[in-house]
């Protein structure tokens, strides 16, 4: 697995007149798991989205590196496993498909019983793979957006209150999903749950 | 290194399209809906004896092009928007390459539309009377109008999904794209209805493949920049 490192200088974003997120400063780095914590429109999912690229800041810089090297924005995605409330699945497709789409998309080649297995190490029985997602419950769903996010080994994670809609297996399954990539990911996990922020090497508070 | 190839990728994505469509069968519906409704209106309204005979080439052909237009665009203008409205465009944007969404995306609207002209057009001539001398030259502007019109369909459709998807957006950014392009391709299926000669459709021909042809490079260095910003 290649060694990305995050960095961010006083990021800033602002939505018209309204501060969504004030200057954070901050890295992620391989081991170590970053925990962003904060009130409700504190700016974590804010934060979150411009460490993916999804969003620009406002103010600020953003720099991935793959060893010393800067990545480029436009392939930032290729080493980032993402999970927040604001993504979803394919809820026509069961959850086998959605995952060898995702793996397609990504350019790996994984047999059906290696993407059943980490369904199943989410906590999905195998009976439910074949099912249509849109008939599953919310924690059923959310344990196949957490397997999107991970099914390509990213070298970076992170997780926007990735239990949230999950009962205690399945946090119990996250906590060992995030105990396994500690070890060789940069890791950040956005969060108010006292439980996810137990798993944190370092942490940002952010005020409203 | 990525081991994949874009073709696969954009493979994936046709085969995510089709597989979504034909389970919901949300644009097939809306498409064939319209499609037909329109066309049993006009044909019941007009049918093939109402209008004279030295007027039926210019009229039977603008005729057909309405139907297929708008039939089309209450389908594909929806391929970006249903994206942001399931909440699944921010994971598809963080898993795939713009490129191989775009060209995903192109050729489900380009199967749609060729799916569309299969059920419509053999339906008009028969309903209308619509007797084309060219056959060969009525295929071949029926196949260059739906390369440029998915192009033009499918860069709109990401503009306006990009634009919290509104339907008035898609009419004032189609308009100078599309209104040229459907004027060429009524003129292309006229020549073929008059005329069983294949250089009667050429200069038609040209201007739709010209004007696809460039929509599709723009497309192709504007929708990285629509897709991530």
């Amino acid at each position: 697995m290649r060694e990305v490192t995050v960095e961010f200088q006083k990021v800033g974003k602002r939505f018209a007149s309204r501060t969504a997120l004030a200057a954070v400063t901050g890295e992620l780095r391989p081991g170590r798991v970053l925990v962003v914590a904060g009130p409700n429109g504190a700016g974590k999912s804010t934060l979150l989205n411009i460490l993916a690229g999804v969003l620009r800041p406002s103010r600020g810089e953003v720099t991935h590196r793959d060893g010393d090297a800067p990545v480029p924005r436009p392939h930032w995605f290729e080493h980032l496993g993402v999970a927040a409330p604001d993504m979803a699945v394919y809820e026509e497709l069961t959850a086998l498909e959605n995952l060898r789409l995702f793996a397609r998309l990504r350019g790996r080649r994984r047999p059906d019983g290696d993407l059943a297995a980490l369904l199943v190490e989410l906590g999905l029985a195998s009976r439910e793979h074949s099912r249509p997602v849109g008939t599953y419950s919310s924690g059923m769903k959310q344990r196949v957006k957490l397997a999107q996010a991970v099914l390509h080994e990213p070298a970076v994670l992170l997780l926007d209150e990735p239990s949230s809609n999950l009962d205690g297996a399945g946090h119990e399954a996250v906590a060992g999903l995030v105990a396994r990539f500690r070890p060789r990911a940069a890791v950040a996990v956005a969060t108010n749950d006292p439980r996810e922020m137990a798993w944190g090497d370092a942490r940002i508070d952010l005020a409203l | 290194m990525r081991a994949s190839t874009l073709l696969s990728e954009i493979a994936a994505v046709l085969a995510k399209e089709l597989t979504s469509e034909l389970r919901s069968r949300v644009a097939l519906n809306a498409i064939g809906l319209f499609g037909l409704t329109t066309l049993i209106a006009v044909a019941y309204q007009i049918g093939p004896y109402q209008i004279q005979e030295g007027d039926r080439p210019h009229l039977l052909s603008a005729l057909l092009w309405i139907i297929l237009f708008f039939a089309a665009t209450s389908g594909l203008s929806r391929v970006f928007v249903k994206e942001e409205d399931a909440h699944t465009a921010k994971t598809l944007r963080l898993a795939a390459r713009p490129l191989a969404v775009l060209g995903g995306k192109y050729l489900f609207n380009l199967m749609l539309l060729i799916g569309l002209y299969a059920l419509i057009v053999p339906l008009y001539c028969a309903l209308m009377g619509y007797a084309v001398r060219g056959v060969a030259g009525l295929l071949l502007v029926l196949l260059a109008g739906a390369v440029a019109l998915s192009a033009t369909t499918t860069i709109v459709a990401a503009i306006i999904a990009r634009a919290s998807g509104s339907t008035t957006l898609f009419a004032i950014l189609s308009v100078p794209l599309v209104l040229p392009l459907l004027v060429m391709l009524i003129q292309g299926t006229r020549a073929a209805a008059a005329s069983s000669e294949l250089a009667a459709v050429l200069p038609a021909l040209q201007g739709i493949v010209s004007l696809g042809g460039a929509v599709m490079i723009v497309s192709v260095y504007l929708f990285p920049a629509v897709w991530h910003d």
